[in-house]
């Protein structure tokens, strides 16, 4: 007997619905599985069988064929095993299916549980688009799936559990969701700024006032003893997304400051939530609760792939670069990346986006991440210590820091060099501002920008726009065309200066940019341009 | 020695005409015949044959007798052969095959050599010029050729002295590197150094801000400037009156070789040589030893005993104590050198004050050029003397910098140009009643 289900794969960071079709025939004992199925898929014939036996059901010695339509695209991943089971349950009719479509997702363990699947947010919504009423997902994922508008969803935590839910009639009450959102996700980078009621660009958003989001567990900026240079550097790059490089030698805390990122950026707006909910979900961080408001904050291992960096694999998954989409990618010991890797964020710097392709299927991911990078000063780490324990010889750490290349040099606007901080400092001096104060002042300055700059931030501001929205009077366009020769006149190096100085002004609550904004912003320069006017008067 | 006499009547000659016949040197006529050439021209083509060095040059010209005579040869056939004959005839082989077939290929092509002398601006002098720096010309094999970018004359200044050091100078051995050139500026002597980074950098960076002159010998050709971060301050070099010298064509690459070679031509270049830091083996004492061999004065700034970069300045104390002369502190230096009582001030356009300045940039870059001075090296230090915001601290950081008064490195920062050469080099020689005055060891801890 033939029985037909939906399910759903997960292919980027889109849910796919898949008709899973069983057929129970007589003939010789067999189970295939047909429709470009992969390995993790093949073997969930394996998991069926065992899942059935051990769920008090038995596995009919038939003939079982299943099919997975749309035949010509490849599937993978273990969200089909429930739908398989339970065809087979119903083919071999051992349960009888109530009316209504129904679809199932989820992974099966060999004694019938089930099992967590990544990505069951855009699963659901992926079935709620196909106008499916009702849906079952492993027990943990309820509060995911939930999220999605327009569906039923059911948890269910065992095979058994499934097949009682298939033999039922859909339940007539209506089922009160969590807040939901209209699941439409548009990958496109910019986004509007959402609904301005809902939009938690200030801290006092949906976060009961809290300015550091929940769940927050690193470091906070009150530990960090001195490094004013850094510590206001890291300000004005988060108020305004811009790049950032710290650069000092071992023990100087960049590491630690890097890591009070996530404490200081403010909580997502719905929109980008949503995006981010839906990327954390594919990515397996699951099971989620509620949407991601905690901007990402992603550090990877220098040691990572390309295909980790940008995303790919038999899935297409998300990499990095789009797992920090609306937060932060740190980089630790940028130079030790490997070429490709780096050279591949090109693209997602530029653009706000990845596009990969790989056999015959290419998608686009968003990747609007904001570059926090640190690295040694020399290949030794010790350049410009006082204590000249730097072993390079002279030129090394200038061609050190030449390896950060051309497209790094143009999206960093903010190059800090930090000194190793003298242990007086560390027991003496005021108390440092505490990540919470800080926060406040990042969270109004990107609230100006979102509203000035149609939702962007000045760090992905370039060209006319800048222009157009940097604020420059007369005296402060000489002043400007002044710094500008230390930037060595380039025009990159210029507008590199125009738009620290607006997040600088931003910061103050200024509509104009001033003299001192500018001049503050010169000094967050590159290192390379520095080192042509050192010696120089 | 030579074949042709010092200021001879070539050298005059070619002055008078070089400018038309550079023009005319389209025109001159079939390959083998370099009347378009003037003989300086000549000298500056066969010298820039890798390999052939002084002696090698000298010996060419003692045999042909002139620059255009050798060109000539080289046209003709079995002409490498015979520049290997000349080559072997005396003591010891100077050159081989190799150069004597170079010779020929650039006699093939003078014109890239010359183009390459035009692109980069620079000034050919040669041993026959009334120009050559006397200083130079009486050293052991000068070299034959001088490219020289900037003013020929100050080459000749009365009195040069050099002041060399490592590249990874302490900022203490900056200091006094910068103390050291603005003093000898400012008595009117040229300060001769490498444009290296480190002490010299830092040495020929305060005379250009006292407006003193200094020339730099690189140890490579004008379009090759090395080190490159130094590219400003060769033109602020030019700027003040100074001179770049190499005697390298502009097109030749820095090696390793090129620099001690050109280590020669600094102290040959002065009256007298000052080592401020020297690690055990430091190029500033292969300086040092050819500032000896050439009859030069040498004088070593001592440091403290614990301190790497001190060991190259100390054992020369004591390993040549009649030789090597101690700096005892910048006035005694002054006097040691012989540069007391002078000063040639006058005619330069009169600076405002430093003090006049710093009013200038506004209460803000003042206090922080205070606290530079004060020995506060980063920003959390700038902070604390000054009482300013962190944003404000910086903006005036930049103020400083773009008048060449502050500098950065790694995150720390130090007084630069005028804040560093005049902070206690005040303008003018120090008499007894200065010496009085507590002068601080020319290398104090930091």
């Amino acid at each position: 007997m033939l029985a037909t289900l939906l399910s759903a794969t997960l292919i980027g960071l889109d849910g796919r619905v898949i008709q899973v079709e069983v057929d129970v025939a007589g003939g010789l004992p067999g189970f295939t599985i047909v429709g470009l199925a992969d390995t993790a898929l093949q073997e969930a014939r394996e998991r069926v069988r065992g899942a059935i036996r051990n769920a008090g059901f038995s596995f009919p010695p038939r003939r079982i064929t299943v099919n997975l339509a749309p035949a010509e695209e490849r599937k993978s991943g273990a969200s089909l095993d429930l739908a398989i089971a339970l065809g087979i349950l119903l083919g071999s009719e051992q349960v009888r299916a109530g009316p209504g479509r129904i679809a199932l997702v989820g992974e099966l363990s060999l004694g019938g549980e089930v099992r967590p699947v990544p990505g069951v947010l855009p699963m659901t919504a992926a079935l709620a688009r196909r106008r499916l009423r009702r849906v079952v997902v492993p027990a943990s994922a309820v509060a995911e799936a939930s999220l999605v508008d327009g569906i039923e969803v059911i948890g269910v935590a065992s095979l058994g559990e499934a097949a009682e839910i298939i033999r039922r009639r859909p339940s007539r009450r209506a089922i009160v969701m969590p807040p939901r959102v209209d699941l439409v996700v548009d990958p496109s980078p910019g986004s509007s700024p959402g609904s301005s009621a809902a939009t938690s660009g200030t801290v006092e958003g949906d976060t009961d006032g809290e300015s550091v989001p929940r769940g927050f567990a690193g470091p906070d900026l009150a530990e960090v003893r001195g490094q004013l240079e850094a510590r206001r550097a890291l300000e004005v790059g988060l108020a305004g997304g811009h790049g950032l490089l710290l650069v000092g030698p071992p023990g100087s805390g960049k590491t630690l400051i890097a890591r009070t990122i996530a404490g200081l950026l403010p909580p997502l707006g719905d929109r980008e939530a949503l995006a981010a909910t839906v990327v954390a979900s594919a990515a397996g961080e699951g099971p989620l609760r509620e949407l991601v408001r905690r901007a990402p904050v992603r550090a990877p291992h220098h040691t990572l792939s390309y295909a980790a960096m940008v995303g790919g694999g038999p899935r297409l998954s998300p990499g990095e670069v789009t797992r920090a989409d609306h937060g932060v990618l740190f980089l630790d010991e940028l130079p030790e990346f490997s070429r490709d890797v780096l050279e591949a964020l090109r693209q997602p710097l530029e653009d706000g986006r990845v596009s990969i392709a790989r056999a015959g299927r290419a998608t686009t991911f968003p990747a609007e991440f904001q570059l926090v990078a640190a690295m040694n000063p020399c290949p030794c780490g010790f350049a410009g210590t006082e204590d000249g324990g730097c072993r390079c010889t002279p030129g090394i750490p200038e061609r050190y820091a030449g390896r950060v290349s051309g497209p790094f040099r143009d999206r960093i606007d903010l190059w800090v060099t930090m000194p190793k901080v003298r242990p007086a400092a560390l027991v003496a001096g005021p108390d440092p501002e505490s990540s919470a104060v800080v926060a406040v002042r990042i969270a109004a300055a990107r609230e100006i920008q979102r509203e000035r700059n149609l939702g962007r931030l000045n760090g992905r501001m370039s060209g006319r726009t800048l222009r157009a929205i940097c604020g420059l009077t007369p005296a402060t366009t000489r002043r400007a065309i002044d710094l500008a020769e230390l930037e060595g006149l380039s025009g990159r190096g210029t507008e590199r200066l125009l738009r620290v100085a607006r997040t600088i002004a931003d910061l103050a609550g200024m509509r104009t940019v001033e003299a001192d904004h500018l001049e503050e912003a010169a000094r967050y320069r590159s290192p390379v341009a520095t080192l042509a006017i050192r010696e120089a008067s | 020695m030579l074949g042709v006499g010092v200021g001879g009547p070539v050298g005059s000659e070619s002055e008078a005409s070089s400018a038309a016949e550079t023009r005319d040197r389209g025109a001159r006529g079939g390959a083998g015949t370099f009347t378009g050439l003037t003989e300086r021209e000549t000298w500056a083509v066969i010298t820039s044959v890798v390999g052939l060095g002084p002696v090698g040059f000298g010996a060419l010209l003692r045999h042909f007798g002139s620059g255009r005579a050798i060109l000539e040869a080289a046209g003709r056939p079995g002409a490498a052969a015979l520049f290997v004959r000349v080559a072997a005839d005396g003591p010891r082989r100077i050159f081989g095959d190799a150069v004597a077939n170079l010779i020929v290929d650039v006699a093939g092509h003078p014109e890239t050599v010359l183009e390459e002398i035009e692109a980069a601006g620079v000034t050919v002098v040669t041993l026959d010029d009334p120009a050559y720096p006397a200083r130079l010309r009486a050293i052991e094999m000068p070299p034959h050729v001088l490219f020289v970018e900037g003013d020929v004359d100050v080459l000749a200044a009365d009195r040069a002295v050099a002041v060399v050091g490592t590249r990874r100078a302490t900022e203490a051995g900056r200091r006094t590197a910068a103390r050291i050139g603005a003093a000898i500026a400012t008595t009117g002597a040229t300060v001769v150094s490498g444009l290296a980074v480190g002490i010299d950098g830092a040495a020929q960076a305060a005379v250009t801000a006292v407006g003193g002159r200094t020339v730099a010998v690189l140890g490579s050709g004008h379009a090759r400037l090395y080190p490159r971060a130094h590219a400003l301050l060769a033109r602020s070099i030019i700027a003040t009156g100074g001179a770049i010298v190499s005697e390298m064509p502009p097109s030749t690459r820095p090696t390793s070789g090129t620099f001690p070679r050109r280590n020669r031509l600094i102290s040959g270049l002065a009256d007298a040589t000052i080592v401020v830091e020297a690690a055990e083996k430091s190029g500033a004492l292969i300086t040092a030893g050819w500032a000896l061999e050439q009859g030069r004065e040498c004088f070593m700034v001592p440091g403290p005993l614990d301190a790497p970069r001190s060991k190259g300045c100390l054992r020369w104390l004591r390993d040549y104590p009649d030789q090597a002369r101690i700096v005892a502190g910048i006035p005694e230096l002054i006097e040691d050198l012989a540069l007391l009582g002078r000063s040639d001030r006058t005619g330069r356009p009169a600076r405002p004050s430093l003090e006049a300045e710093l009013i200038e940039l506004g209460a803000g870059a003042r206090a922080v050029a205070t606290a530079l001075v004060g020995g506060c090296g980063t920003l959390d230090e700038l902070v604390a003397a000054t009482g300013f915001q962190p944003a404000a601290a910086l903006g005036a950081l930049t103020l400083l910098e773009v008048r060449g008064l502050a500098a950065s490195a790694y995150g720390r920062y130090r007084p630069a140009g005028r804040l560093m050469a005049e902070d206690l080099a005040t303008p003018g020689p120090r008499r007894s009643t200065s010496r009085e005055k507590a002068v601080p060891g020319a290398i104090e801890d930091p």
